[in-house]
């Protein structure tokens, strides 16, 4: 039968392209004498942060190769390459997979790498992210706090400012809605998304308490979002369909979606992808659940790790610190294009604020509010040690329960015990709460 | 073949001729079967050895995981996790499904077709059966690729085209995606096998086919109760062969969730495996899986014949 063949040949092929990918020797000529390092990532603008660490001083030579995104292939790529023993010195790693490389391994451990004088640069939320049993595994880049971002023009036509509480979004969504078009899409692809609401309302979907990985996904927290965004979608109040692809981008162009919840970094993805749409946005902080205590999940955000077989974990740490808290570093990112990334050392902040364009966001001094919202980051955290499998269930059920099969909390009690036999698999030591 | 060759040699020539014929026949079938022996061994044996090995063992770090790692005999630990993860025994209840629909779909209509062609009824025979076969020569992947393009809305000239009658149509919805995979696979294997009932239909002896029509039997009567049951030897086989191509669903399924959010990382058993082994770098469970899925299909086949054998014999 020719359907053997040719899933032979494609499992074949996708096997053998990170293996002839990443075989191809590191180009660029090193000063004599200078230690080499590889560094992957796919981040923009990391080639011109390399650029500029190499000029910046001779002891240490970078070479940079431009990978795919985590989900697009590049964990796949960063997790082979470490098993076939040719893995980059440096490689970006995103918060939510932070535990899964370290528990595999491919983050090495750092903790005495890391010295006081970087320590004190970096907001310690960001740095706690990083760190689990008291060991640091990576350094964060930037840390994001989701906030709101909104059609100025749109709402002032209903009438409407920016909802400060969650019942104001309510309210907003429904004085908003017409045949057409709805306050937001609720995310059914944004495991992220629904991660950074539940953290902000208090979820705790991990904990790492007595030496245990702790799950419990459907917390009391979370049913308490998951609940509300039920009751938005019955209501019809939002849409419900998957935001990355062309659906979630005609949704914005086209103006039929008012607001959308992401990180601080999306304010420059925005202006990157909508030209056009200058001078209709600004941003707000994300709606409180009680505007006395308030609080912010994060949404997006990467780190830099050492990996376990880099032969010069030194001069890798050297780098790694200096594109995390040199100015020049910063500078030299901004500079590749539009970036609203903030920074997890507050020093940057103002070198950002000042590189960044105001006009797109009618002046509006966003880096100010990110500012703020990024001390609200509500502390303990933890991601889980399967998160992009944990993510990719959550949103299977979110597209289920959009399709109108199931509800978004069976979507997050699934998510859960497809969790959990992985974790046996691996033989991690685990308690279950709350399913 | 190998005595043919070696008979007229032996008794031409020497004297004692027994033993080294059957020595000679001894290396004759070495040579013959090695390329068998070793492809056995390298593309099965191998591969399963390893995966058994690695669904016992596990490189352990104790606690949360972040120690140092470990290399230490697990037992059945991957094989528990498996079985109790909802999504694996989902995927099995998927390929149950999808075997259910397409599997008497593909035999029924594969030999009527078989049945049409034999009888005489149609036209153009050889075009026909060029035609049926034709899609069979398409690769898997291919298929599956215009497929997704004639299923996907806003692309699809047949979605399109429902759409201007107005019957809005989503061949990829959350019931329609396995009747849709269904269709590719029985577009791409319905040629093959009517191509295999027709070719054990002409050895059906044509005497007993003119003694049935003798005692009056019309064409549909011949067919069904004669012809038939005749070829039971190659529906036997071909049910055999669709299920297990069947339980290792992949291609299909892998291209379709491009497009669809209906069809999960997860959706079959080697989808299951595959997102184990290389998207969560959870060796331990793939292997496991595999097994699992190797001994389901073990027992399945084991099961199929068994029971067609014990049904012949309570007909006999």
């Amino acid at each position: 039968m020719p359907v053997r063949p040719s899933r032979r040949t494609v499992l074949a092929a996708g096997l053998a392209w990170p293996l002839a990918t990443a075989c191809s020797g590191p180009g660029g000529d090193a000063p004599r004498g200078a230690t080499r390092i590889t560094f992957w990532s796919a981040l923009r603008g990391s080639q011109q942060v390399v650029d500029a660490f190499n000029r910046s001083q001779n002891r240490i030579q970078v070479v940079f190769r431009q990978i795919p995104s985590g989900d697009q292939g590049g964990y796949a790529k960063l997790s082979n390459a470490v098993r076939a023993g040719n893995a980059p010195d440096v490689a970006t790693i995103e918060y939510p997979q932070v535990p899964g490389f370290a528990i595999d391994g491919v983050a090495r451990d750092i903790t005495d790498l890391v010295g006081d004088r970087l320590r004190a640069k970096l907001l310690p939320q960001a740095l706690r992210l990083t760190t689990f049993a008291g060991r640091v595994f990576t350094v964060p880049l930037d840390v994001e706090p989701m906030v709101l971002h909104y059609r100025t023009d749109l709402f002032a036509r209903h009438g409407s400012g920016p909802p400060r509480t969650w019942d104001e979004f309510t309210a907003v969504a429904r004085k908003v809605r017409d045949d057409r078009s709805r306050l937001v899409a609720f995310a059914t692809d944004g495991a992220t998304q629904f991660a950074a609401v539940s953290w902000q309302a208090g979820a705790q979907w991990f904990d790492t308490a007595g030496g245990a990985w702790n799950v419990s996904l459907a917390d009391a927290a979370t049913r308490r979002v998951a609940g509300y965004w039920q009751g938005l979608i019955d209501e019809g109040l939002v849409f419900a369909n998957g935001v990355q692809g062309r659906q979630g981008d005609a949704q914005i162009g086209q103006g039929l979606v008012l607001a959308r919840l992401s990180g601080a970094w999306d304010a420059g993805a925005q202006m990157k992808a909508r030209p056009g749409q200058k001078g209709k946005w600004a941003i707000a902080p994300l709606p409180q659940w009680d505007p006395a205590q308030p609080a912010v999940g994060t949404h997006g955000g990467s780190t830099f790790a050492v990996t376990r077989d880099s032969a010069h974990p030194e001069a890798a740490m050297e780098f790694i610190e200096w594109q995390v808290s040199h100015p020049d570093a910063l500078r030299a990112r901004l500079s590749s294009g539009t970036s609203s990334q903030y920074p997890a050392a507050p020093d940057l902040v103002e070198v950002g604020r000042k590189a960044f364009d105001r006009r797109y966001y009618g002046g509006q001094d966003i880096y100010r509010l990110f500012e703020t919202e990024a001390l609200k980051i509500r502390d303990g955290w933890t991601w889980g040690p399967r998160m992009s499998a944990t993510q990719r269930v959550l949103q299977d059920g979110f597209a289920r329960a959009s399709a109108g099969q199931g509800t978004l909390l069976d979507a997050v009690r699934d998510a859960q015990r497809a969790t959990m036999p992985d974790l046996l698999a691996l033989g991690l030591a685990t308690t279950e709460r709350s399913s | 073949m190998t005595t043919t060759l070696a008979r007229p040699e032996s008794a031409s020539r020497t004297p004692a001729p027994r033993v080294r014929t059957r020595h000679r026949q001894g290396t004759a079938c070495a040579v013959l079967m090695a390329p068998f022996f070793v492809l056995l061994v390298v593309v099965f044996l191998v591969p399963a050895g390893t995966a058994l090995w690695l669904s016992f063992f596990g490189a352990d770090e104790p606690g949360l995981g972040f120690g140092p790692e470990h290399t230490i005999f697990v037992g059945f630990r991957s094989y528990a996790a498996v079985l109790a993860d909802p999504t694996f025994l989902g995927g099995l209840g998927v390929v149950a499904l999808y075997c259910l629909l397409y599997l008497p779909l593909l035999v029924v209509t594969s030999l009527g077709l078989a049945l049409l062609l034999d009888s005489g009824v149609a036209r153009l025979r050889g075009s026909a059966r060029l035609a049926l076969f034709l899609p069979h020569a398409v690769p898997g992947i291919i298929a599956a690729i215009i497929w997704l393009y004639l299923y996907l809305p806003g692309l699809s000239p047949v979605v399109d085209l429902f759409g201007k009658a107005g019957i809005t149509v989503d061949f990829l919805g959350i019931h329609t995606v396995i009747p849709s995979m269904v269709n590719i696979a029985l577009w791409s294997n319905l040629g093959y096998n009517v191509v295999v009932f027709y070719a054990a239909l002409q050895a059906v002896p044509r005497e007993v086919i003119e003694a049935a029509v003798v005692d009056g039997a019309g064409g549909v009567r011949t067919a069904l109760r004669i012809k038939t049951p005749l070829i039971r030897a190659s529906i036997v086989m071909v049910v055999l062969f669709t299920l297990i191509w069947s339980l290792q669903l992949f291609t299909e399924p892998m291209l379709l969730s491009q497009a669809t959010p209906m069809i999960t990382a997860r959706f079959s058993p080697s989808m299951y495996i595959y997102d184990a082994a290389f998207t969560r770098n959870n060796y331990g469970l793939a292997a496991a899986a595999s097994v699992i899925l190797l001994m389901c299909t073990i027992a399945l086949s084991y099961g199929v014949t068994r029971w067609t054998n014990r049904t012949r014999e309570a007909a006999q």
